[in-house]
């Protein structure tokens, strides 16, 4: 079984943003970088199939600059057998579809059973690479799983719906699957699995010929959501509160007019 | 007349005597040799560990621990029972061999006798109360153990056959040695040096001297069988303490007091790392086992045995013991248990008052390097977070570190990165670098200093958790990643001189980076500020308010530092009321031992009833030196419904309160 992980490296959501010299994206100083969440289910996933089934073959595969293979590490740590870095300085301005292509392009000629990722990357979050893949590929997608189980060839999937819904899908390989949180809990590296990462397999690749995709979207202004009032929390007996409420009301809003 | 005794009198001293004597005594010595070099071979299935180097040191703590008892004394009551019945019987021993020498050697061989005269009434004298001092103490040991039977002690067979066989040995004596007094000495001068004998003896008078001599003969055999059974038996009861508890003062840890074992993480051919089976442990371990006499002090002292977790320190001692003697094996982890595992503080309260020079806390944390390091594994998920968020941003508490240095900004303190020529660097920690509370503590220490003219630098972003919480958790490589990145920015700056306002960050750059090629003097804060204010450079306004301290582990047990932070809390005008445990016994807050990243759902709150010891002093604030007991204390103030009563402070901040 051949098994392929699709991660990202993000900055870590806590860190100091500011907005680049372009007011494009991000500037990159000053921020700590890790694994999309969503991208350590898929890789928790992955290991988990392998440790089932025994007889799978996990590639971990990642866009960006040189400094993201320090998380390819980490998937390696945890389990994958082999990576593929895709060495591209600009996969910051990459639109979904040219990552997407890129992916495909890789794994078109490799014949992979099922193809994990994310669901959306947490900086990003287009939500879009995962599906776009599949397309090119031809093969199947199932977004948002929270659920996996696979039996003889027969995958069982449970999807998260807009609204709390849960969908159950069949399907079979091969697949590509985006994950959710709730999947799993990814598991910490231990330390022989770190030590044997080191000596993984881990090539780079050039960026693939993309001349033919085009250029569909461009990114017009990226700034900080506006700063607007805080919420106020009202403290003290009920009646006290509702006198404060009925105060409130009146004085900063219209509805008691 | 000459005072002085016919040694084996009644008995004889012929062939008859002496071949069965000695005889006996060489199978007793053989059954003991017999059975300790079994046990020598189950101490050998640990690993490898040299503990017979400065030799000199180590037979100064065997002679303090040993002959002065020194550990065993620290405990009243029970412990001054035992140093004086070892006392008694060691007298007795030495009485015993002094008769052997005079009577098979140097009278036997060159017709030399020393023991009469006035030397011989000191020695029968001494015999004597030492003989009813051992008879008293054995009593009253007997009388806590089977009546007052104290919450806790374990009492086993091997209890009441030891009390037995000694009891049998001091009164056989006694009775012996009446029984010879009767025929030969009542009435004498002599028999005044003998006032044990001579109760016995009075009371036997009534009886002719055939009789007499019956009695005596056939006691003194049985005296001395009872003495070889007592040799032979060391190995194989908890007499072995005798050998094995004395041995280990001299294998004793000779410190740094509670420092880890750097592992050697550069060696690739290592597969395996902490303690999964009993094989990864040290032999040290193994003969911990069986130097313990479950005295219990570690368990009574255990913070979280007291609140109802599963670890007691003696079990997880024992528990150890049990398998390499019954079941090498066996499953280590699951023998002791997770939950005990993952309880401990590292607060070293068990280790600090153990009377047998036991090593508890290193054990604990070898089987929490196995779990991390080998499975993976944390007490649970939030310490798993804890250190992905060490690991990506520096801290355990997952803020970005690029903000690390914000706090210092309003208060002018530059980074070394923009300013290196600082008298001091201050490493601030991950709490008073990010934690409100603890933000307060860092302005007020940085404040101090600045008052006393002491140029501060800090490292801002480029500081990172000096790795404690996740060493002491098991995550050793972590840890070292941290240190090696930490030693390397201090290094680059060229520091003089380090203060901390945490303990655990001091514990960890002056005693555990020692092995990582680091050495610039560390301080914490309560001792530097010390030097300020009795060298006269920080003067602080005396402004009398009511306190109580509490001796955080590692600046207390671990490094010893009890004066420094109560001289400055005197300086400011502290009234100090101490809490009951304070000092070497004082009670950990609950965050050691990587705990702070940790939820406490097991038991009671330990803090909590830290804090209820603090209200019992009728102070108002509580004064600690390290920002894991402020926060604890902080929340339990809360736990405790004491907010209004109850004020936890840093010391640091009391003193910025008084400039």
């Amino acid at each position: 079984m051949k098994i392929l992980i699709c991660i990202k490296q993000v900055p870590d959501m806590e860190s100091k943003f500011k907005i680049n010299a372009e007011g494009k994206w991000y500037d990159r100083t000053d921020l700590a970088w890790r694994m999309n969440e969503y991208d350590e289910y898929a890789v928790e996933q992955a290991v988990r199939l392998k440790e089932q089934v025994k007889d799978a073959d996990l590639t971990v595969l990642c866009i960006g600059p040189d400094q993201v293979k320090e998380t390819m590490k980490k998937a390696l740590a945890m389990g994958c057998d082999r990576g593929a870095h895709i060495a591209d300085n600009d996969s910051h301005t990459r639109e979904p579809i040219e990552i997407a292509t890129m992916v495909a392009d890789f794994a078109k000629d490799k014949n992979f059973d099922i193809i994990f990722t994310g669901m959306q990357s947490q900086d990003r979050g287009s939500a879009q690479v995962g599906v776009m893949i599949a397309e090119l590929l031809s093969i199947a997608a199932v977004t948002t799983i929270v659920g996996f189980t696979f039996d003889n060839g027969a995958i069982n999937v449970k999807r998260e719906l807009e609204g709390g819904g849960k969908a159950l899908v069949s399907t079979t390989t091969p697949v590509v699957l985006t994950c959710q949180l709730g999947l799993n809990t990814p598991r910490y590296p231990t330390l022989p699995n770190i030590m044997k990462a080191k000596k993984k397999e881990l090539l780079t690749l050039p960026v693939p010929d993309m001349s033919s995709i085009g250029s569909h979207q461009e990114t017009a202004a990226f700034y900080f959501p506006e700063r607007k009032g805080s919420g106020i929390v009202l403290e003290g007996d009920l009646p006290d509160l509702a006198d404060k409420l009925i105060h409130l009301l009146k004085e900063k809003t219209g509805v008691l007019a | 007349m000459e005072f002085t005794r016919e040694i084996y009198w009644n008995v004889g001293h012929g062939f008859t005597t002496l071949v069965p004597m000695y005889g006996l005594l060489l199978l007793a010595l053989a059954v003991f040799v017999h059975g300790s070099l079994k046990r020598i071979k189950v101490y050998k299935l640990g690993q490898s560990l040299d503990r017979t180097d400065q030799r000199g040191e180590r037979i100064k703590a065997l002679l303090n621990n040993v002959f002065l008892q020194t550990k065993v004394y620290r405990v009243p009551g029970p412990g001054t029972a035992h140093a004086l019945f070892f006392w008694s019987f060691f007298i007795l021993a030495v009485g015993t061999a002094l008769i052997v020498a005079q009577a098979d050697f140097t009278d036997l061989f060159f017709d030399v006798k020393f023991l009469k005269g006035t030397l011989y009434k000191f020695f029968s004298l001494t015999l004597d109360l030492a003989g009813l001092v051992a008879i008293v103490m054995l009593g009253a040991l007997l009388v806590r153990r089977y009546l007052i039977r104290p919450e806790g002690l374990i009492t086993k067979p091997d209890d009441a056959l030891m009390h037995g066989i000694l009891f049998a040995i001091l009164i056989t004596g006694f009775v012996i040695e009446g029984a010879r007094m009767a025929v030969t000495e009542l009435n004498t001068p002599l028999a005044a040096w003998s006032p044990g004998g001579l109760v016995i003896a009075k009371i036997l008078s009534g009886f002719g001297e055939g009789p007499l001599r019956a009695l005596h003969s056939s006691l003194w055999w049985l005296h001395l069988l009872l003495a070889l059974a007592f040799i032979a038996i060391i190995p194989f009861t908890k007499f072995r303490h005798i050998v094995t508890t004395s041995a280990n003062s001299f294998f004793t840890n000779l410190g740094p007091t509670g420092k880890l074992t750097t592992i050697d993480l550069e060696d690739e051919t290592t597969e395996q790392f902490g303690a999964g089976a009993l094989s990864d442990l040290r032999w040290k371990d193994i003969f911990d086992a069986d130097a313990c006499t479950l005295c219990k002090r570690c368990q009574d002292r255990c913070p979280a045995f007291a609140t109802g977790k599963s670890l007691s320190p003696m079990q997880v001692v024992n528990q150890i013991g049990e398998i390499a003697f019954t079941n090498p094996d066996a499953a280590l982890i699951d023998t002791v248990g997770r939950e005990a595992i993952w309880a401990c503080t590292t607060c070293l309260a068990c280790q600090d008052i153990c009377p047998a020079s036991i090593e508890h806390v290193s054990k604990i944390i070898e089987m929490r390097r196995n779990l991390v390091l080998m499975e993976g594994e944390f007490p649970g998920d939030e310490v798993m977070t804890a250190m992905e968020q060490t690991e990506v941003n520096g801290n355990p508490l997952g803020m970005g570190y690029a903000s690390r240095g914000d706090w210092a900004e309003s208060l002018g303190i530059k980074s070394l990165a923009e300013d290196a020529e600082v008298d001091i660097l201050y490493f601030v920690g991950c709490y008073a670098s990010f934690d409100k509370r603890n933000i307060a503590v860092a302005k007020s220490f940085v404040t101090l200093c600045q008052t006393a003219g002491i140029k501060v630098g800090i490292l801002g972003k480029e500081e990172k958790c000096c790795g404690e919480p996740m060493r002491k958790m098991g995550n050793e490589y972590l840890y070292q990643t941290l240190a090696m990145e930490t030693i390397e920015t201090i290094k680059g700056y060229g520091v003089k001189k380090i203060v901390t306002t945490c303990p655990h960050c001091f514990n960890t750059l002056a005693k555990d980076y020692r092995d990582l090629d680091f050495d610039i003097p560390v301080e914490p804060h309560a001792v530097f500020l010390e030097q300020l204010v009795m060298s006269g450079k920080l003067r602080i306004k005396k402004d009398i308010f009511s306190c109580t301290y509490h001796d955080s582990c590692y600046l207390g047990r671990h490094n010893n530092i009890y004066d420094a932070p109560r001289n400055l809390i005197k300086s400011a005008g502290g009234q100090l009321v101490e809490m009951t445990k304070n000092r070497d016994q004082a009670f950990c807050c609950s965050a050691g031992g990587g705990r702070i990243l940790a939820e406490e759902n097991i038991g009671e709150r330990i803090n909590i009833k830290r804090v209820q010891m603090a209200v019992e002093t009728g102070a108002e604030q509580l004064l600690s030196n390290c920002p894991f007991c402020l926060t604890m204390f902080e929340d339990g103030v809360k736990g405790a419904d004491v907010e209004e009563k109850l004020r936890p402070k840093d010391i640091a901040e009391i003193l910025a309160e008084r400039l």
